[in-house]
């Protein structure tokens, strides 16, 4: 059986049309994902019912009385240290293609990296001038 | 290290008014102790840290004694007058010695690797007046243990950065570690209870057997 | 099915079971402990989930940090007046169903600290507890015997009728009252609907109850 011969099988078994077996798929997936997410709702319906109580929702599971509330503020140097991060991260992100393409860029190339790090770096200078990296 | 008497002698002379006496140990290891009076304690403690020749500077060891009133008996001979005759006869004097706390600190010298040097501190009595003075502000490694101290036997240091209970709960209300402290009566159950224990468990038998 | 017809059956080479059966096969095969110590038995605790004793062969060498994700409170070690309410308080946070292995002299009456004024005489004061382990610190087959007595108990839970257990009942209770710090004890002293002391007898012996 040649190939087009197979192909003709394969479009008889689906039908006229092609995208019948990718709705087959699907139909599939989601009964095979479902099933047992049905059968342990239907099992906890019938079999074992919930108790919810103040303790057993309460916010802390250390055992201690939990106190206060989950919504707490955090410092805002907090957001401002993860922002700086963040900024390094990408950097290096760029910097290791960067630094493997090293041997076969142009002088544009390599002038333009340096112009990118020059402007973390300006940042990163302002950022130590405003303070940002001492806590408390 | 210097003997006792020696040391006392120097303190004397750095702590003017200071009163110190020997505490004699009479047991094998006659590790004889310092009483100091709690107006001067702070003063002294401070000298045996500092001193040169000592340089006490670690506290390894604070803990508490309780003293109960006890009643001493001395005997006297005395003359008496029975019967027209002038007789000498035997007689025992009790004197009942009012009960108080006594907290004993270990005192060694990192620096110049001697010690124990035994300081003890007595509060003037078990009740209202078991206050000392925290030496905590000389040895900070005394800091715990005087919270111990304080939970345990309610002796109370005055000076002391952060006097709480450290071992039993918040607003409780005893002192386990007194002599007098009775315990909380749950032996409503005991597998293999005799003497005092089945005395305890047997006061609880009646009401056990109201629910079988 | 009765017995008689399930084991001709097996011999013919057909297995039979029930929903009931495969339901407790798959829970007392998967009980997930609660990771927590208090004394030194929580040492040999740690030693049973090693790779000596393993005891993962049960499949339960998942210690969950969390109670909301554990099945099981082995109670290792002594139990100080002071941490008895957090111990109930946990017990209270784990979901059903959910089993407790009482370990060691400590925290089954509360072993040599038991005439001391700090130690709780036994964990099942305040809360069921399934498996008592005795021994100072039990050794780790003391644990895993305990252990498989826990899933020979999974095992007999039935799943319908007034037999079964207090997780699938709706109006069973699932928290229990947590102790309070009183002025010379915890208060209560126990839990009265947990526990009721046995009488002592005459010579000290516990009396039997009938």
């Amino acid at each position: 059986m040649n190939n087009v011969e197979a192909a003709k099988g394969y479009h008889l078994m689906t039908g006229s049309n092609p995208y019948l077996l990718i709705i087959l798929l699907i139909a599939g997936a989601l009964v095979f994902a479902l099933t047992p997410l049905a059968i342990a709702w239907i099992w906890s319906r019938k079999f074992s019912p919930p108790k919810p109580g103040a303790t057993k929702n309460a916010i802390y599971e250390c055992g201690l009385e939990s106190k206060g509330d989950a919504w707490i503020q955090f410092k805002s140097e907090y957001y401002l240290y993860a922002i700086m991060f963040l900024i390094f991260d990408v950097e290096a992100v760029f910097l290791l293609p960067f630094a493997v393409a090293f041997g076969g860029l142009p002088v544009g190339g390599a002038i333009a990296m340096m112009v990118f790090v020059l402007l973390l770096v300006e940042g990163l200078a302002w950022a130590w001038q405003k303070g940002v990296l001492k806590w408390g | 290290m210097e003997s006792l008497e020696q040391i006392i002698t120097r303190a004397k002379a750095a702590v003017p008014g200071a009163s110190l006496e020997i505490v004699p140990n009479g047991s094998p290891s006659a590790q004889h102790s310092v009483l100091v009076d709690n107006e001067h304690a702070v003063a002294v403690g401070t000298f045996l840290r500092d001193d040169p020749q000592l340089r006490l500077d670690y506290a390894s060891n604070v803990t508490g004694v309780d003293w109960l009133d006890t009643v001493l008996e001395r005997k006297t001979k005395v003359k008496r007058t029975i019967d027209g005759v002038e007789r000498e006869i035997e007689e025992t004097v009790k004197t009942t010695r009012p009960g108080y706390l006594e907290v004993v600190y270990h005192l060694y010298s990192m620096a110049l690797k001697q010690g124990p040097l035994i300081l003890r501190l007595r509060t003037a009595n078990r009740a209202e007046e078991a206050v000392v003075p925290s030496l905590t502000p000389i040895w900070r490694g005394a800091e715990f243990q005087e919270r111990e101290a304080y939970d345990l036997y309610g002796i109370v240091f005055k000076g002391h950065p952060d006097l709480r209970r450290i071992l039993m709960w918040e607003g409780f209300k005893d002192y386990p570690m007194r002599k007098d402290y009775t315990e909380p009566d749950d032996y409503e159950y005991e597998p293999t209870a005799h003497d005092e224990v089945l005395e305890k468990a047997k006061a609880h038998q009646a009401a056990n057997e109201e629910y079988s | 099915m009765d017995e008689g017809l399930r084991s001709e059956l097996r011999k013919q080479g057909i297995l039979t079971t029930t929903l009931e059966e495969l339901y407790n096969w798959g829970r007392k095969n998967s009980v997930w402990p609660l990771g927590f110590g208090l004394a030194c038995c929580a040492i040999e605790m740690i030693a049973t989930s090693m790779a000596r004793w393993d005891l993962a062969r049960f499949g339960a060498e998942v210690f969950r940090p969390s109670p909301r994700q554990a099945d099981l409170m082995i109670v290792a070690g002594t139990v100080t007046k002071k941490m008895a309410p957090q111990v109930v308080r946990l017990y209270n946070q784990m979901p059903e169903p959910k089993y407790v292995i009482a370990m060691g002299a400590c925290a089954i009456s509360g072993g040599p600290f038991k005439q001391g004024y700090n130690v709780l005489k036994g964990i099942d004061r305040y809360i069921p507890v399934d498996v008592h382990i005795p021994g100072c610190p039990p050794r780790p087959e003391a644990l895993l015997h305990a252990f498989m007595t826990l899933q020979r108990q999974i095992d007999e839970q039935a799943l319908t009728g007034a037999a079964r257990p207090r997780h699938l009942h709706a109006d069973a209770p699932s928290e229990f009252n947590v102790p309070e710090y009183g002025a010379h004890d915890l208060e209560p002293s126990s839990n009265a609907e947990v526990w009721r002391p046995p009488s002592v007898g005459e010579e000290g012996a516990l009396a039997k109850t009938a």
